[in-house]
């Protein structure tokens, strides 16, 4: 094999066409904590501290924070990291072992395709609010909402985004290298600006902004809520950032410190901002936190980190979707593929720009789908497949694999999948917040993937040996045996 | 599967399909999180979330 097809098959490894080897892996323990907590400073951090403001004042609003991202990020980085980092295979691809390989695609598009739709509805908006705050602070006006110059803002950034994501990646890593520790800055003269006005005590006695219900206790649940769910919406992307780790320990615990920490220090800084400030929009308060010079500065920074955010996440969400997506897909221009894709995120920024206030609604609803694929890929991996894949079943001919289950769906998955949508639903609606008495003491997000979890472990040992689906091994099936590894010997 | 590329592609994936294979063989898994690294996760979960609770959860 000549070296430039050598070269060319690493790359396609690193895509995600094949397992890439522990040889090949870039990241060791620090590499991957810088990575990760670059993705987690990003201009989404504002948005859940200020949301987290408006249930909860700033104590509960911390410890809020540390409790839910703790659930979201530990559940989260144990279903996807460590199979991936252990076997170095792209996350989609991993997902065939529960989902099958169409089923894969499903919860791709549920997953990725309308979790970025939404997102680049949100950050466009931002970057219009974010030009309207600028318009207002530079004339001395009242900012207007969502008028024109908001929506006009929002499409001309969504526009810029793909614009940008059609030149490809070396644009897009030269614009993400300056935008982390540009939003720290912002994130420090933030707190500088508080600190100055308010000591800790004061700071920490403040109160919620718009507590919706009476009893605090019910309050702070939710706010646990939104942050579990802003450790969960790190499911569909951390395994293929795993993969790259040098081993299944430097693919785990590095998220603790970077999705973790970094985004529980920038959503504590954000919900300080909030509650000082009186708003839950983070373009409000770089206008009022810091006079002029520091409001201009501030909201075009913010702009700027916003296009950048919309650029990875529509960028990665097309890639994917081509590796997915069958040969009509992937014969289509990328340019049109872009802009076919960001037709969605335009009509949610015309039709319904409350998407922008009432963000954590959409962020909790995607936590009713990231909670359930959670508990279901924590069963299959260690409990039914006691962490031993078998890799030729992945990358086999669908016809031949014991992974093609039913028409390339595993029916079993996708009704633990309704089951832990459905219960999450009934504990808690994030669209009205109306809940039970069980989720003030147990979230929504728990029983979701446990009942996930326990509905797709039980459905599997009970019909999937007898369909032969999913070529898992049997209760007293020694491991070497289940992957199949002892036939070739 | 007819090109020489689709052969060669072929063959790099068996590369690496055995490469696993082969440490599928051994008794450890090079870097694997141990039965330590779960105990300490777990003692770690739980102290965060009860300490968290614990200072500022109760209203």
């Amino acid at each position: 094999m000549s070296a430039s097809r050598e070269q060319e098959f690493r790359l396609g490894a690193e895509r995600g066409d094949t397992p890439l080897l522990p040889s090949e892996r870039v990241w060791g323990f620090w590499g991957f904590a810088y990575a990760n907590s670059a993705l987690a400073v990003a201009t989404w951090v504002f948005l859940i501290g200020g949301a987290t403001a408006l249930f909860v004042g700033p104590l509960q609003g911390i410890a809020a924070i540390i409790i839910g991202n703790t659930i979201g990020v530990v559940l989260a980085a144990s279903s996807t990291c460590l199979p991936c980092g252990k076997y170095g295979v792209e996350q989609f691809t991993f997902l065939r072992s529960m989902f099958g390989l169409n089923g894969s695609r499903l919860v791709y598009f549920l997953s990725v395709v309308v979790l970025t739709m939404g997102w680049l509805a949100v950050l466009g908006l931002m970057c219009g609010r974010a030009l309207d705050n600028l318009q207002t602070l530079v004339h001395q006006a009242q900012p207007s909402g969502d008028g024109w110059l908001v929506t006009g803002g929002a499409l001309l950034a969504i526009v810029l985004a793909a614009l940008v994501a059609m030149r490809g990646p070396d644009m897009i890593r030269r614009l993400s290298a300056v935008i982390a520790p540009s939003l720290i800055l912002i994130m420090l003269a933030l707190m500088y600006f508080i600190s100055r006005r308010y000591s800790l005590d004061q700071l920490l006695a403040m109160p919620p902004l718009q507590p919706p219900f009476e009893n605090p206790h019910v309050n702070f649940m939710v706010a646990v809520e939104i942050n579990i769910a802003a450790g969960f919406s790190w499911w569909p992307y951390i395994g293929n950032l795993s993969r790259l780790c040098s081993n299944q320990r430097t693919a785990f615990w590095p998220n603790l410190v970077g999705i973790f920490g970094a985004a529980s220090l920038g959503e504590s800084v954000s919900l300080f901002a909030a509650t000082t400030l009186g708003s839950s929009d983070p373009t409000a308060w770089m206008r009022l936190a810091g006079g002029m010079g520091f409001g201009i500065i501030a909201l075009s920074f913010l702009a700027l980190a916003n296009l950048t955010g919309m650029v990875n996440i529509l960028y990665t969400a097309v890639i994917g979707l081509r590796q997915l997506a069958g040969e009509r897909l992937r014969s289509m221009g990328w340019g049109v593929l872009i802009t076919l894709f960001c037709i969605i995120p335009v009509v949610i920024v015309v039709l319904l720009p409350g998407i922008y206030d009432g963000f954590f609604i959409f962020l909790v609803w995607t936590s009713a789908l990231n909670s359930a694929l959670a508990g279901i890929g924590i069963a299959d991996y260690f409990f039914l497949r006691k962490q031993r894949l078998n890799l030729r079943q992945l990358y086999a001919e669908p016809s031949v694999s014991p992974l093609r289950y039913c028409k390339g769906f595993n029916p079993i998955a996708l009704v633990a999948l309704v089951a832990g949508f459905a219960i999450y639903v009934v504990v808690f609606n994030p669209q009205t917040l109306a809940h039970t008495d069980f989720f003030t003491f147990a979230t929504a997000s728990l029983p979701s993937c446990l009942l996930a979890g326990l509905v797709h472990y039980g459905l599997t040992r009970l019909l999937a040996a007898r369909l032969g689906w999913g070529g898992y091994p049997k209760r007293n099936e020694r491991n070497i045996e289940a992957v199949g590894l002892r036939v070739q010997d | 599967m007819n090109s020489q590329v689709d052969v060669e592609r072929a063959q790099d994936l068996e590369r690496r399909l055995c490469a696993y294979e082969e440490l599928e063989r051994r008794a450890h898994w090079p870097g694997a999180l141990t039965a330590a690294d779960v105990v300490a996760l777990a003692l770690l979960v739980l102290v965060m979330i009860a300490g968290a609770y614990y200072l500022g959860g109760h209203p």
